[in-house]
């Protein structure tokens, strides 16, 4: 089975090293995939659920362009309505219809959503979440999920890391998750502080196995939340869409406050959403929250195409009934090999590791191996599935992992 | 913990170390030392103590006290230490008044070699043995730092908290050199030391590469993804490492 040479990606890399601070940066860097020389950087096309890189490799992509990707690159429906946009009037002084529509359209799909609000990205949402939240309660502190990502801005992250101050952090408090004891000592010890807690819907860290919430965790922080008059926030952006089309929070039979919604949403067009109950409506009002290209119409367009898609579809069924078959099938064929390939979180966006070796150097080593024979794996963040993941990818990602187990196999005695 | 408690620390425990490969690897002071046989205790008031011992040709430099010391060198506090350090100040002796000549003469000397050591030009680093001193002291140096900034200063103490338990590597390819981290329960042991092992590790290219990164002159993620530094394993545990040292050049610059 071959493998793939990068050095028109190298060469590209060079380029932008010179004039792009680390080459490539943030989420997409190559730098936590192990070891970057088997991956590729830079993509020149992408259809359906494969990409071609600058230098002709084919990969079956896992990754879905870390979520953003849910239908398939260059999805018809999807880009014919975000065609029609652009060619009639994309950013213009004044919104257009497609705004009211697409908000309609989440206020029916998302049962606890009264009202849908709209930025670019993630973390837009997410910060725009805490801002309504403390609009709403007149409270600073928020509680958050040690270890959990909202985005990048100075809040999210934790402190000692560049360019954050003790100051940006001063008001958040961070609990382990599924510790519903330690929640409720942050709650009793900040007594009609606390403005929100903001949380994805189940744990999905890098690098560690992630764990979906214990029996009635959900249930107990929102009474408890409710009692205190603590906002709830889920951070749907990547579970979003992947699970239910509800909602994730309808998955696991809660229901919060506020949603947050990325990725999945528009395909890969730039769209996040906040919806909200129509308590906060208000507040959300009075919030001042805005971005240049955010009322842009083509987004929306491929939005609501998308989600219409998604629905009509069953996608997130459709996504989990591809994951967890292909789950069963390189657990079973990591077994033959000798490997226990532990797998958590939703099937439709699982973590994956191979056990044997506690350092994940040999997981590293299968991933890379896997992703410059074709089949694009992380061996560091969860995976993304896609409702364009077909039977021939099933198949060839199993003969590529296979292939890859037996080359790990002889030289798994560095590790173990 | 103060600034200038944590400045003292890492010059007592990150900078002094450096005497070791000194006299191992530099000619010159190998020459020097060969036949010294005394040790000088440095005792800090609310601070750190140290120690440095020659004997059989070889330094050793330690933490806590030495079994009855030749010299001892007694420091008011940190800020005094640390400005011994900066040559503008001098140590008060309490022991070894006979030794006061070996403290002025040839112990100045050794430590002024070193300092040498530690201000790389692109000229001097353009001489082959010079680039692999600074790089040594540089690669052990920074180790030695990081467990004194992860349980002293107050931004990396929270980055530190998050590190789980296991040795983390720092090795410059082909052979070394080599130091490691053991994390275990909240504390670092510091050696300078390969591992077989580790729960992560980052392995510069070669001498050269080494001293560019780990003199902050490389964007490290540039660095990894060209192959001039790898990572593997628990990467983690190297993010947290890698912040922690990019605070060292705010204390020892």
């Amino acid at each position: 089975m071959k493998t793939y040479d990068y050095p028109k990606s190298r060469a590209l890399f060079e380029r932008a090293a010179k004039v792009i601070p680390c080459g490539i940066y943030g989420h997409l860097s190559p730098a936590p995939l192990v070891p970057p020389s088997h991956y590729p950087f830079y993509a020149q096309s992408a259809s359906g659920s494969r990409f071609k890189d600058v230098d002709g490799n084919e990969f079956i992509d896992y990754m879905c362009a870390y979520g953003p990707m849910v239908l398939g690159y260059c999805h018809e429906k999807v880009d014919a309505a975000a065609r029609s946009a652009y060619e009639t009037g994309n950013c213009v002084t004044v919104p257009a219809p497609v705004m009211v529509e697409l908000a309609e359209r989440l206020v029916d799909l998302v049962p606890m959503a009264d009202w849908a609000f709209f930025a670019k990205n993630g973390n837009d949402v997410t910060t725009q979440a805490l801002m309504v939240a403390r609009s709403a309660t007149g409270r600073k502190k928020v509680l958050a999920i040690s270890g959990g990502y909202h985005g990048v801005a100075p809040w999210t992250q934790g402190l000692g890391h560049h360019g954050v101050v003790e100051e940006d952090q001063a008001n958040m408090i961070r609990v382990p998750w599924n510790d519903f004891r330690a929640f409720e000592n942050a709650v009793y010890s900040h007594p009609d502080q606390i403005a929100a807690f903001i949380a994805t819907p189940y744990h999905h860290p890098v690098f560690v196995d992630n764990e979906y919430p214990a029996e009635g965790y959900w249930n107990k922080i929102v009474a408890l939340c409710r009692q205190k008059g603590i906002v709830v926030i889920v951070d749907d952006i990547r579970c979003g869409f992947r699970m239910d089309m509800g909602g994730s929070h309808e998955y696991f039979g809660f229901t919060p406050d506020l949603v947050c919604f990325c990725k999945a949403i528009g395909n890969g067009y730039p769209i996040s959403a906040l919806v909200g109950t129509e308590a906060l409506k208000n507040d959300a009002s009075k919030v001042f929250y805005t971005g240049s290209y955010w009322f842009s119409a083509a987004p929306m367009a491929a939005a609501l195409a998308c989600i219409n898609e998604l629905a009509e579809i069953n996608g997130p069924k459709v996504m989990m009934e591809y994951g967890k078959k292909l789950l069963d099938a390189l657990v079973e064929l990591a077994k033959k090999h000798g490997y226990d390939l532990r797998v958590t979180g939703s099937p439709s966006m699982p973590y994956l590791r191979i056990t044997n070796d506690p350092t994940l150097n040999l997981h590293q080593d299968w991933c890379s191996e896997v992703t410059r024979r074709g089949a694009f794996f992380s061996s560091h963040h969860n995976w993304f599935m896609s409702c364009a993941h077909n039977e021939d990818d099933y198949k060839k990602t199993l003969e590529i992992a296979d292939k890859a187990f037996s080359v790990i196999k002889k030289n798994e005695a560095k590790y173990l | 913990m103060d600034r200038e408690l944590v400045m003292a620390n890492l010059n007592a425990y990150a900078v002094l170390q450096n005497l070791e490969d000194l006299v191992a690897l530099d000619p010159e002071s190998a020459q020097a030392a060969k036949n010294w046989k005394i040790s000088i205790q440095f005792v800090v008031r609310n601070g750190p103590k140290a120690f440095v011992s020659f004997r059989d040709g070889r330094c050793k430099v330690g933490r806590g006290s030495y079994t009855n010391p030749d010299i001892i060198l007694f420091f008011t506090s940190p800020s005094h230490l640390n400005k011994m350090f900066a040559n503008k100040a001098n140590p008060i002796p309490v022991k070894g008044f006979t030794r006061l000549g070996f403290l002025t003469k040839d112990f100045t000397a050794l430590t002024k070699r070193m300092e040498y050591f530690l201000r790389p030009t692109d000229e001097l680093l353009a001489d082959p043995q010079y680039l692999k001193l600074n790089t040594v002291f540089t690669l052990n140096t920074a180790a030695f730092a990081v467990r004194e900034l992860a349980l002293g200063d107050p931004l990396c103490i929270p980055v530190a908290k998050g590190i789980p338990d296991g040795i983390v590597l720092l090795k410059i390819l082909p052979d070394g050199p080599a130091v490691n981290l053991d994390v275990d329960d909240g504390d670092m042991d510091v050696q300078k030391d390969d591992v077989a092992r580790p729960a992560a590790a980052m392995y510069m290219k070669d001498m050269k590469s080494a001293n560019l990164f780990l003199n902050q002159k490389m964007d490290p993620f540039t660095a990894i993804v060209r192959g001039d530094v790898s990572i593997r394993g628990r990467i983690p545990f190297l993010d947290a490492i890698s912040l922690i040292l990019d605070r060292v050049e705010g204390y020892l610059a």
